[in-house]
């Protein structure tokens, strides 16, 4: 049985027979066999002596269980690492961020405590997975959605811990925004409830957000203050109709109004799905080898090149896809706004009608669909096949590069321009024009798949050049949202105004609220006093 | 873990003639076949599901070969989300059962990770490396499973029938024991993504 760095291993074996004694002698996991399944299947450090792995895991099933269970682990001093369903694979899994940690795994808290369809809310624990949570409305013949990420086998606590985000309306795409009152264990087995939750007997826990005094909910995403045990999220009407149009603008600057227009039309809630940048100048297969330097001179700022190839192939430079969820004819009406407004921004626009449907969707078009667009959780991003020349075995999985940038074409343009300079400086060869994702309405995320491989030369190099991008975006004014527990403490040492003030803060809060460290220690960079020093 | 393996190095080779993969139909009745238990072999197990990808020719023969050996075909097109939605997420938690298949890396990725969940294993792993004019097969499995491997090497166009044999005798749900490889002599066409035959089991 392994032990935790800096713990005696009769103390550790003692606390093991506590937590068996809390929870059930089945419920704590300490053989080789079941702690290996903690590890990161997309781990860049994997195989290495740095990699984070677990000592034990332990399962509780209810809240007083998960009480007993932080008092004891802070009564011995074991560090321990919550998760829900565990999955978050490209943003470090199950896996701790201090190896030695035991996994306070709580996928047997899966109980749906409440669905209230008048109100479009729900109750959850945090083992409850968007499937259990689909079937249960399904079952209930609910006329209600849950915002899936995709993947959609995760948890809806975990998710919207993580920061995590999904496809719908803008009100319900980020997760942590759409969730309304938590529940929290702290580190001395203290249990409190957020927003309404707060007053015994509340009666809209789950439809006011803020209660009374500071808001505090966002202490608890991201971080390492308390165990979050229950949370309630804000569910999606099930929408009259969907409908989608893509706008396609010839030249190269016209991605500038263009983003532009898309903004105004979602700040105004007259788009309201998930829209999608494209370059249609780049379709075909195999690419036109005449683009590569086109649109290398494009990137670096000469956009003549491929204005005449666009007006020579009668091509597009970009599209937009533009979607909308509500009544039918509003829709409707809402795709003709959106296209005149589109038309007087960028002349010779183009306009095509896509889908359109009723709602709710037929089998037949369910099979067709972006399922996480109607609230369908999937796995089917797992059956694309992911193999290229840069990323011979993608089985090995990714970690995800994901910088927030401002929401404005010179913006695309401008990272591009960095991110091909910094691909050539650091060798790394993935990078070609790439478009951001719209998860969130008023900022772009680039989302880039770092290959993890088994081959620890590799992933050494791949860790070195996400490091080294990490400071290169912050260099530019671009931060992480969210990344791997090997690029945590990386991604804190950006976040540096006035001396790191707000490190230093997480840091207070830290020994205040667990003033032995026992709650995910490094989780995002933040690490408890006796361990502080010891990190980068 | 595999400190507790025994490793065999098998590294058969044996000939066979090209297939081309386009020719599954005249392919099926040979696998088929070859297909037939030598005697004295204990009775294949029956899995509650056989999970075969209808867009790989060869899963498409291993679930034949399993249907005729008594268990029940189930297939998908890369993706398990309706198969874990609508039957194995309900029955797992009435009883976990034990499932097999031969798939691309995808659908065990995540079957494997939704049975652990369930005190369940992956108790039998393939991986069948598609090159030119061989298949690679490297086998982790029960210690008497893994004795068959070289029958897989010997099997030519019909490896996929040997694979099913060697999943059907997965009888328990211990972890892998042994591990071994071989070759198949035969030609595929095009660049394919590796393919593992598979067996998740409760744990024994």
């Amino acid at each position: 049985m392994a032990v935790p760095p800096g713990v005696n291993a009769k103390v550790f074996a003692q606390a093991v027979r506590e937590f068996e004694a809390a929870v059930g002698k089945e419920w704590v996991f300490t053989s080789d066999e079941d702690v290996a399944l903690y590890r990161d299947a997309y781990s860049v450090l994997w195989g290495e002596p740095e990699e984070r792995l677990a000592s034990a895991a332990v399962a509780p099933d209810r809240l007083e269980q998960v009480q007993q269970v932080v008092k004891i682990a802070n009564a011995h001093k074991i560090p321990i690492y919550p998760v829900s369903t565990g999955r978050n694979l490209g943003y470090g899994g199950s896996a701790p961020n201090y190896s030695g940690s035991v996994v306070l795994d709580l996928k047997r808290m899966n109980r749906i405590l409440e669905v209230n369809e008048r109100n479009a809310w729900c109750l959850v624990e945090p083992g409850v997975s968007y499937f259990d949570l689909v079937r249960h409305i399904d079952e209930k013949g609910y006329k209600l959605w849950v915002d899936i990420p995709d993947p959609g086998w995760g948890s809806p606590i975990g998710n919207a811990l993580d920061h995590g985000g999904g496809y719908t309306q803008p009100m319900f795409r980020n997760h942590f925004d759409s969730h309304c009152g938590m529940e929290v264990v702290l580190a001395d087995g203290d249990v409190l409830r957020t927003g309404m939750g707060a007053m015994p007997g509340a009666k809209s826990w789950q439809e006011y957000k803020f209660g009374y005094g500071p808001w505090i909910d966002g202490m608890f995403s991201q971080s390492n203050f308390g165990v979050v045990t229950k949370m309630g999220f804000w569910l999606v009407p099930l929408p009259d109709a969907y409908l989608t149009g893509t706008v396609t603008v010839s030249k190269w600057n016209d991605l500038i109004p263009l983003v532009d227009t898309l903004n105004y039309l979602e700040n105004s809630g007259v788009v309201n799905g998930m829209p999608g940048l494209g370059m249609p100048i780049r379709q075909g297969t195999p690419p036109d080898p005449a683009l590569r330097g086109l649109l290398e001179a494009a990137t670096g700022g000469d956009a003549s090149g491929i204005d005449a190839y666009a007006a020579r192939n009668a091509r597009a430079c970009w599209s937009c896809t533009v979607k909308f969820y509500g009544p039918q004819k509003a829709i409707a009406a809402s795709w003709e706004f959106a296209k005149e407004k589109f038309a007087a921004a960028i002349p010779g626009a183009r306009f095509e009608d896509g889908e359109s449907y009723k709602l709710p969707l037929t089998p037949e078009q369910r099979e067709k669909v972006h399922k996480p667009e109607f609230g369908i959780p999937s796995l089917e991003t797992f059956s694309i096949g992911a193999r290229s020349e840069t990323n011979p075995t993608p089985s090995s999985g990714h970690a995800w590069f994901s910088p927030i940038i401002p929401r404005n074409g010179e913006a695309i343009f401008e990272a591009n321009k960095v991110f091909a300079d910094a691909a050539r400086k650091l060798d790394l060869a993935f990078f070609g024009f790439s478009l951001p994702t719209t998860y969130w309405m008023r900022s772009f995320i680039f989302l880039f798949g770092f290959p993890v491989t088994r081959d620890a030369a590799s992933n050494k190099k791949n860790r070195e050049g996400f490091k080294q991008l990490v400071d290169i975006c912050a260099q530019h004014g671009w931060g992480e949202y969210r990344t791997a527990p090997a690029y945590q403490d990386a991604v804190m040492n950006t976040y540096s105004f006035n001396n790191h003030a707000l490190r230093r803060f997480h840091e207070r809060v830290k020994d205040a609220v667990d003033p032995n460290g026992i709650l995910s220690a490094g989780r995002y960079g933040i690490w408890p006093k006796h361990l502080r020093g010891t990190r980068a | 873990m595999s400190s507790r393996r025994h490793f065999l190095q098998v590294g058969i080779t044996a000939s066979a003639l090209p297939f081309a993969l386009t020719n599954l139909q005249a392919a099926l009745p040979q696998a088929s076949a070859e297909a037939a238990a030598p005697v004295n072999e204990p009775a294949a197990r029956i899995f509650y599901k056989v999970i075969v990808d209808e867009r790989i020719p060869e899963s498409l023969r291993f679930g034949q070969h399993m249907r005729e050996m008594g268990s029940d075909v189930h297939a998908i097109r890369g993706d398990i989300t309706d198969l874990w939605f609508h039957d194995l997420s309900a029955q797992w938690k009435r009883e976990p059962v034990a499932i097999a298949g031969l798939t691309e890396h995808g659908p065990l990725f995540c079957l494997e990770r939704l049975a652990w969940d369930h005190r369940m294993r992956v108790v039998f792993r393939a991986e069948h490396r598609l090159d030119a004019d061989c298949v690679l097969h490297e086998v982790s499995g029960p210690e008497a499973v893994i004795q068959r491997v070289p029958d897989l090497g010997s099997a030519g166009v019909a490896w996929t029938t040997q694979a099913a044999r060697l999943v059907s005798r997965c009888h328990d749900g211990r972890p892998p024991a042994a591990v071994a490889r071989a070759v198949t002599r035969v030609a595929h066409s095009g660049d394919r993504e590796p393919l593992l035959s598979w067996v998740i089991a409760p744990r024994a």
